[in-house]
């Protein structure tokens, strides 16, 4: 008796049974589908695929973990494979700058940054090097001061690495100091080099990619473009309170091998949380929690 | 002459689906819309007779094109017809999910409009985003428009009423107005659209969205078409480089076309949308 029941304990799905072999694919196809759904790459999807059948017929199954339970943690594993979960920001002296492709959310996500750093007790301060976009400076001069929080800009500046040197001159006395930046994407070669300037002459501690959760296949050739510029440190994944599930932005981070730190979860400058992968992946394939099934291990 | 002739099967087709699924899911067509695209293809084609000699993925890629070309074409009309031939002053109301292009678009429509001789007013009815008034109000500025404002946190109806008045009074053609962006799961939020409608009787509503965008494009337009309805679609930031393909998404959800493209951010970079455009796109 005792000797059945340990080698249950520890049990292979057997790639020569049939019926088990069956579920694997079965259940990899669900899950190619959730993937390419919630707007995984698609090349990334493949790899993923692949990495699951192999895995899921050739590893020990946790005595209390079905089939389709032990599939999910390995397709968790694989999601998160090289970019960690999550980035640690300590809370002492640093340089955050934000930067990313149009309109997807980083005046705002500046604001939030500051806010979120100020709630723990630090000095927390804002510059505008978005010489680009009409009424940038208002924007984000607008929230800072909703907000009562620390801000630099020179409306009649055009030359955003000037602010920016000035910028950190002025608020030297400032612990975190957050750089919000002009939209730019991988083509527009005149602004890829601003950033490389404004990155050069600022030297942040954290270098933020802010990507739109509802960002399709284009996210990893865009992320890898500007970590090929200026070497990204983290990804922020903004308007996380609609129906987008985040898969280009994981992909983003997949591709450059980097961590997602932050999610932004509505417009109001409070709607800003620390990323918890178990809860993004749950949501991402929709099939339950998976921070119970993680802890069940 | 004696030609010879096979009967298309499915699983002769199979090989030439799935890679035609992939270009499709890359060009950023939406997981449900490529599904619903391949089972359309497969009724249409298994069973057909084909040539021998006639290579089968081209007949596919043509029914292909095809069924794409109906998808975007379907409600098509001109803009540029539609303008001249409305009653002035026209309302058009731009709508959508935040930060796709919307006050940016409205600059680049202004821009077309004034150039093609007609007269501007635009409204700014994003009262609640920080810089949103100041934004639109540098546009009209650059392009010689006046803008009807109220202050932050105003009524949006309310300002786009006026806007409307205004023109009605000073002969003005069109009005283009402005609208806070908001999430379609919001709903108070869509509810005060449906209420900008009912107040302001807009001649047209487009709804702006991104090329950048994947599936979620179908979620938005299906809720803002259903919510508040739409009578067409602008795609911005086709310059970063997307295939498009949300393009066909969009369409496809609300059975309106896509009238405009923007490709990049200076006022000019404004260009019509045609299908076959788009086609060669993703296929060439
Ligand atoms: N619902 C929602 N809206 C957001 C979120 N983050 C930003 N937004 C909105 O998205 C829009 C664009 O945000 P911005 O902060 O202006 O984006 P940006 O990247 O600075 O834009 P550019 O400077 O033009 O490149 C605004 O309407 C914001 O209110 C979020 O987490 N949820
Ligand atoms: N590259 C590129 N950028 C664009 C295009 N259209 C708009 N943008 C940029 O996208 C950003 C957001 O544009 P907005 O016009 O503010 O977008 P919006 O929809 O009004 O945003 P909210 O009012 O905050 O919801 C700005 O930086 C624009 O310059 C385009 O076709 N190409
Ligand atoms: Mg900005
Ligand atoms: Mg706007």
């Amino acid at each position: 008796m005792a000797l059945e029941a340990l080698k249950d304990v520890v049990r292979k799905i057997k790639s020569s049974s049939s019926i088990d072999k069956y579920l694997v694919e079965e259940i990899v196809r669900d899950i190619q589908r959730a993937l390419l759904r919630a707007d995984v790459n698609v090349r990334h999807v493949k790899q993923i695929s692949d990495a699951i059948k192999k895995r899921a017929l050739s590893e020990d199954v946790l005595p209390t973990f079905n089939v389709r339970e032990h599939i999910i943690k390995i397709v968790y594993e694989e999601l998160m494979r090289g970019i960690g979960e999550g980035l640690d920001i300590p809370l002492k002296k640093a340089k955050i700058m934000l930067v990313g492709l149009q309109g997807s959310g980083k005046t705002t996500t500046t604001a939030k940054m500051a806010k979120y750093f100020k709630d723990k007790g630090l000095k927390a301060g804002v510059i505008t090097a978005d010489t680009w976009r009409p009424a940038a400076y208002d924007q984000l001069k607008q929230l800072a001061e909703a907000y009562d929080i620390g801000f630099y800009g020179d409306k009649n500046e055009k030359d955003a690495v000037k602010i920016v040197r000035d910028g950190l001159e002025k608020m030297k006395d400032y612990d975190i100091i957050i750089i919000d930046t002009a939209g730019r994407h991988a083509l527009e070669e005149g602004l890829i080099n601003e950033m490389i300037e404004i990155s050069r002459v600022a030297n942040p501690d954290y270098k933020l990619l802010v990507l739109d959760a509802a960002i399709g296949q284009l996210a990893s050739t865009q992320a890898k473009r500007f970590h090929d510029a200026i070497g990204i440190d983290g990804i922020v994944i903004t308007k996380f309170d609609g129906t987008a599930k985040g898969g280009g932005a994981l992909s983003a981070a997949r591709e450059i091998g980097i961590p997602i730190a932050f999610l932004g979860t509505g417009e109001k400058v409070e709607d800003f949380e620390k990323f918890d992968p178990a809860g993004f992946v749950s949501r991402l394939l929709g099939m339950g929690d998976i921070k119970a099934l993680l802890e069940k291990v | 002459v004696f030609e010879r002739e096979v009967i298309i099967d499915e699983g002769k087709l199979e090989g030439i689906l799935s890679e035609l699924e992939m270009i499709l899911l890359e060009s950023d067509v939406a997981f449900d819309v490529v599904d619903e695209i391949t089972q359309k293809l497969k009724d249409s084609l298994v069973g057909r007779r084909k040539k021998i000699g006639q290579k089968l993925s081209d007949i596919v890629i043509d029914e292909l094109k095809s069924i794409l070309k109906d998808i975007l074409d379907r409600n098509r009309f001109d803009f540029d017809e539609f303008v001249r031939n409305v009653d002035k002053p026209a309302n058009i109301l731009f709508v959508g999910v935040n930060g796709t292009g919307k006050t940016t678009t409205i600059a680049k429509i202004a821009k077309r409009l004034t150039s093609q001789g007609y007269s501007v007013v635009v409204a700014a009815g994003d009262t609640f985003r920080a810089g949103a008034i100041e934004q639109l109000e540098e546009h009209a500025k650059n392009l010689g428009v006046k803008i009807i404002k109220h202050k932050t946190g105003a009524d949006p109806a309310a300002v786009i009423f006026d806007a409307i008045k205004h023109a009605e009074a000073k002969g003005i053609d069109i009005v283009l107005s402005d609208t806070a962006g908001r999430m379609h799961t919001k709903k108070n939020l869509i509810d005060q659209l449906g209420k900008i409608k009912r107040v302001t009787k807009p001649a047209l509503t487009i709804f702006v969205d991104e090329s950048l965008a994947g599936n979620d494009a179908i979620e938005r337009a299906r809720m803002f078409n259903d919510a508040v309805g739409i009578d067409g679609s602008i795609l911005t930031k086709l310059d970063a480089d997307p295939k498009g393909g949300t393009a066909i998404s969009i369409s496809y959800i609300t059975g309106k076309p896509v009238l405009f493209v923007g490709t990049g951010q200076s006022y000019d970079d404004l260009e019509k949308f045609s299908s076959e455009w788009l086609i060669g796109r993703i296929f060439d």
